[in-house]
């Protein structure tokens, strides 16, 4: 059994009184892909986003390797070898993508120029791109941006939000491709995705979430062939 | 337009350029137009009179005492204030921070009156370059508006705390997320917005009079500095009081004087109604 | 003593008008107006010169001054459509401006510093001398009482209903199908309207008129009203902007009582205690003494 390195216990948050995510339990393993599924406004979204910090947990435990962080500011959080990468608005569209790149390394600024370095090169595209302001740039490229600048401090853990959200056919493709190799490098991803199939196959767990809570956990293979999950949330029958 | 005009416009321009820059640094913060810069000024111009007048330092060392506490003050008003309203409708932060304004200015009234008053430096002698006067005080406030700008460019452009604060101003959220502490960031730029206020007051001073509506009589010009310039750009202010500047001064060519101070309000109208975003605004065009 | 009470009570009365017409404008639809002291300087300066220079009499000058209103506040309103609320802040605060600015500068018209000085009163050769202030005081009362009522008959008709959906969110409104525009629009004027019936009351009150009393800061006053009252709550706001009044004059009474303190340093005092009890309710009552009862439950 591979180390944990992200374990999320009894989590529930939500906004002002109304709770979205309720008693959720999850547990990420070093250099695995996780794939969160499940219909509009199931809560996968805030789920990430109060791993992030950015949404406040009513209750429950978030550790990252055993270290508690739940109830922590996104800005603290941002410290703990965890990156997180939100749907929307994910990246600062008045700053040029060198700008941007180099916001991901605001915890460590002594890395910043190796680590834009190694981005460039994993992202050829953006190298030409370094001037130019990020609201620019085309969705796709603000996606990289997006990635790139949460893969500047080499994080140990990766929260993705709907990385395909919005982007064309050849494009969520290539993304799929890039989290797959991230995935190689040994990065843990816990990623939440609409496209359900695509998601699972690159993942090796997957967990089905409804109405805020876990409905279903298992591994990514298993999902993809339940006939239930895919009735109800693939969209196809087996 | 004479020289003399354009002279005397770029002084304006001079005046209210660095606290337009400061104006659009704090909306870009904190997402509303904050009327308090006008108590903020006139706090500014009143501590460089006491520093000056009343203790005797030379101005130049007043200048900088007045800075620091007008930067405190606005920190202060800040922390005190508006932080714990934070969330709360733009409106009311605006009603608050008129009366923040009110709160400053009487309370100066209520220490020093509404009397008029200046600076204790030597009379000079205005200098003729190609017939148009300009005394030294406006050379230097000329000047001084320059190297500030200079300096605000590379602070926002070239150090850690400027790509913060644009971050910031930007996308709080994603700021929070990349590790930038908000809260320390938001401090710096109301300190160092106040100390650009507390620059001014002594402009202000130095050019026009001191007395406690020095600071409102000039709130509305940098209001439409700032958002010719494009609310939240500090650079379009900087091109948006040479604007407001120059047509402050134009204006007496078509009505009497005292109307000087309803030109910026015919600006804002005017620019509003045509081109909301700002006339330098940033419409997102692919390169 | 009594001649002192009439007198705060009719400034109550002007206080009441503006603030109803605030809270038409802002605590009902959600449009700010900081341009009040320019709108109550319009229908005071429209009643006094229409009946001093052209002897137009008060029973016309008081309704054509609430008609100057209602064009300016249609005006302001129509311009100004596509503003964001806090640019709208700007321009009405400029419009407000303006219009003391025109006051004081064209004093071969107003007058200017000088004052306007207005003769005609309503009924002043009817009612004698003695019993005026009195009569007043009613007359101004049935305005405030006119004005309460029509206030809260728009609230509560069903235009009161859109009005609010247009204050909660003008989108939500206009896919609803409301003519967001023109809601907008009636409603600033109607408010408008009354803010100029404020001021020719006050005009042909004081008798005697000049800029310096249509600053900015009767504008705060107005807002301290309709705040401490709370928004949208009618009742609420007769509570404030009478509470306001009292303050404003009581503490005048403070300063008869010490000798250490002039008139200067007592007004700088109200208005920072003005200010101070303004952000104090904002932080402890956001929604003021009376807040508006919810009419629905907000779902996101």
């Amino acid at each position: 059994m591979p180390e944990t390195v992200l374990s999320v216990a009894d989590l529930s948050s939500g906004y002002g009184k109304a709770v979205i995510c309720q008693d959720v339990s999850l547990a990420l393993c070093a250099g695995q892909i996780t794939c969160i599924i499940g219909p509009n406004g199931a809560g996968k979204s805030t789920l990430l986003k109060t791993i992030a910090g950015v949404v406040r947990p009513i209750s429950g435990s978030v550790r990252i390797t055993g270290r508690e962080i739940a109830g922590l500011p996104a800005s603290v959080i941002a410290r703990s070898g965890m990156a997180y990468v939100p749907q929307e608005a994910n990246v600062f569209r008045q700053l040029t993508t060198h700008e941007n790149l180099t916001m991901g390394a605001w915890t460590d600024p002594g890395r910043a120029a190796d680590a834009c370095a190694r981005v460039y090169a994993m992202f050829p595209d953006l190298e030409p791109l370094r001037r130019v302001r990020a609201g620019n740039l085309s969705g796709g490229q603000r996606q990289m941006v997006a990635f790139g600048m949460a893969m500047m401090l080499e994080p140990r853990v990766l929260l993705l939000d709907e990385p395909s959200a919005g982007l064309s056919p050849l494009m969520v493709r290539q993304m799929f491709d890039i989290v797959r190799r991230v995935n190689g490098d040994g990065v843990a991803i816990l990623m939440v995705e609409q496209n359900a199939i695509e998601g699972l196959r690159i993942a090796h767990r997957g967990v089905v979430m409804a109405a805020g809570r876990v409905a279903l956990e298992g591994s990514a293979e298993s999902l993809l062939t339940s006939s239930d999950v895919s009735e109800l949330y693939l969209g196809t029958r087996a | 337009m004479s020289l003399q005009m354009i002279v005397n416009g770029l002084v304006n321009a001079a005046l209210i350029a660095p606290p337009a820059m400061a104006f659009s640094l704090l909306f870009g913060i904190l997402r509303f137009p904050n009327f308090a810069i006008g108590g903020y000024i006139t706090v500014g111009a009143f501590a460089a009179y006491t520093l000056n007048v009343a203790l005797g330092l030379p101005l130049p060392l007043a200048a900088a005492g007045a800075m620091a506490f007008t930067a405190l003050v606005v920190w202060g008003a800040h922390v005190i204030v508006f932080r714990p309203m934070e969330g709360q409708s733009a409106i009311t932060l605006l009603v608050v921070s008129i009366a923040v304004t009110l709160i400053l200015e009487n309370v100066i009234r209520l220490i020093y009156s509404a009397d008029v008053r200046g600076f204790d430096i030597p009379l000079q002698r205005p200098w003729k370059v190609f017939g148009a006067r300009i005394t030294p005080e406006q050379v230097e406030i000329i000047v001084w508006s320059l190297v500030i700008g200079v300096m605000l460019h590379l602070l926002l452009a070239h150090t850690r705390i400027g790509r913060a604060m644009r971050a910031v101003a930007d996308n709080p959220t994603l700021a929070a997320i990349r590790g930038v502490n908000a809260a320390r960031v938001t401090a710096f730029t109301t300190a160092l917005c106040g100390a650009l206020f507390g620059l001014t007051g002594v402009f202000a001073g130095l050019d026009l009079v001191i007395e406690p509506l020095v600071g409102w009589n000039l709130t509305i010009p940098i209001f439409a500095a700032a958002i010719l310039g494009g609310i939240g750009s500090p650079y379009g202010a900087i091109l948006g009081a040479v604007l407001v500047g120059l047509a402050e001064e134009a204006t007496i060519l078509v009505l009497p004087s005292t109307y000087k101070i309803a030109v910026g309000f015919v600006i804002i109208a005017v620019l509003l109604l045509v081109r909301p975003q700002g006339l330098f605004g940033t419409a997102e065009i692919k390169k | 003593m009594t001649a002192y009470l009439v007198s705060m009570g009719t400034y109550v009365g002007f206080f009441m008008i503006l603030a109803l017409a605030l809270n038409l404008q802002w605590g009902i639809t959600g449009m700010v107006n900081f341009g009040i002291a320019g709108f109550y300087a319009l229908g005071a300066y429209t009643s006094g010169l229409l009946t001093v220079k052209l002897g137009v009499p008060v029973g016309l000058a008081i309704p054509a001054a609430c008609l100057a209103g209602l064009v300016l506040g249609g005006a302001v309103a129509l311009l100004s459509v596509r503003l964001r609320e806090d640019f709208l802040a700007i321009v009405t605060l400029g419009v407000g401006e303006m219009i003391r600015l025109i006051v004081l500068n064209e004093d071969q018209i107003t007058e200017g510093p000088r004052g306007l000085r207005i003769e005609a009163r309503p009924f002043g050769t009817v009612i004698p001398p003695e019993h005026y202030p009195l009569f007043y005081l009613g007359l101004v009362a049935a305005c405030v009482l006119l004005t309460f009522v029509i206030c809260e008959a728009i609230r509560r008709a069903p235009m009161g209903r859109t009005l609010r959906a247009i204050r909660e969110d003008d989108v939500v409104a206009e896919v609803l199908g409301k003519n967001v525009l023109r809601h907008r629009v009636q409603i600033f004027a109607v408010g408008g309207f009354f803010m100029g019936l404020a001021g020719a009351l006050y005009a042909h009150y004081v008798q005697n008129i000049s800029p310096e009393v249509f600053m900015p800061v009767v504008a705060m006053f107005i807002w301290m009203s309709v705040i401490v009252g709370g928004a949208g709550n009618n009742r609420g706001i007769l509570l404030g902007a009478g509470a306001v009044m009292v303050f404003l004059e009581g503490t005048r009474f403070v300063g008869d009582f010490t000798d250490a303190l002039d008139a200067e340093k007592m007004s700088a005092l109200r208005i920072i205690a003005i200010g101070l009890l303004l952000i104090i309710t904002l932080r402890l009552r956001p929604r003021g003494l009376l807040p508006e009862r919810k009419f629905h439950v907000s779902t996101d």
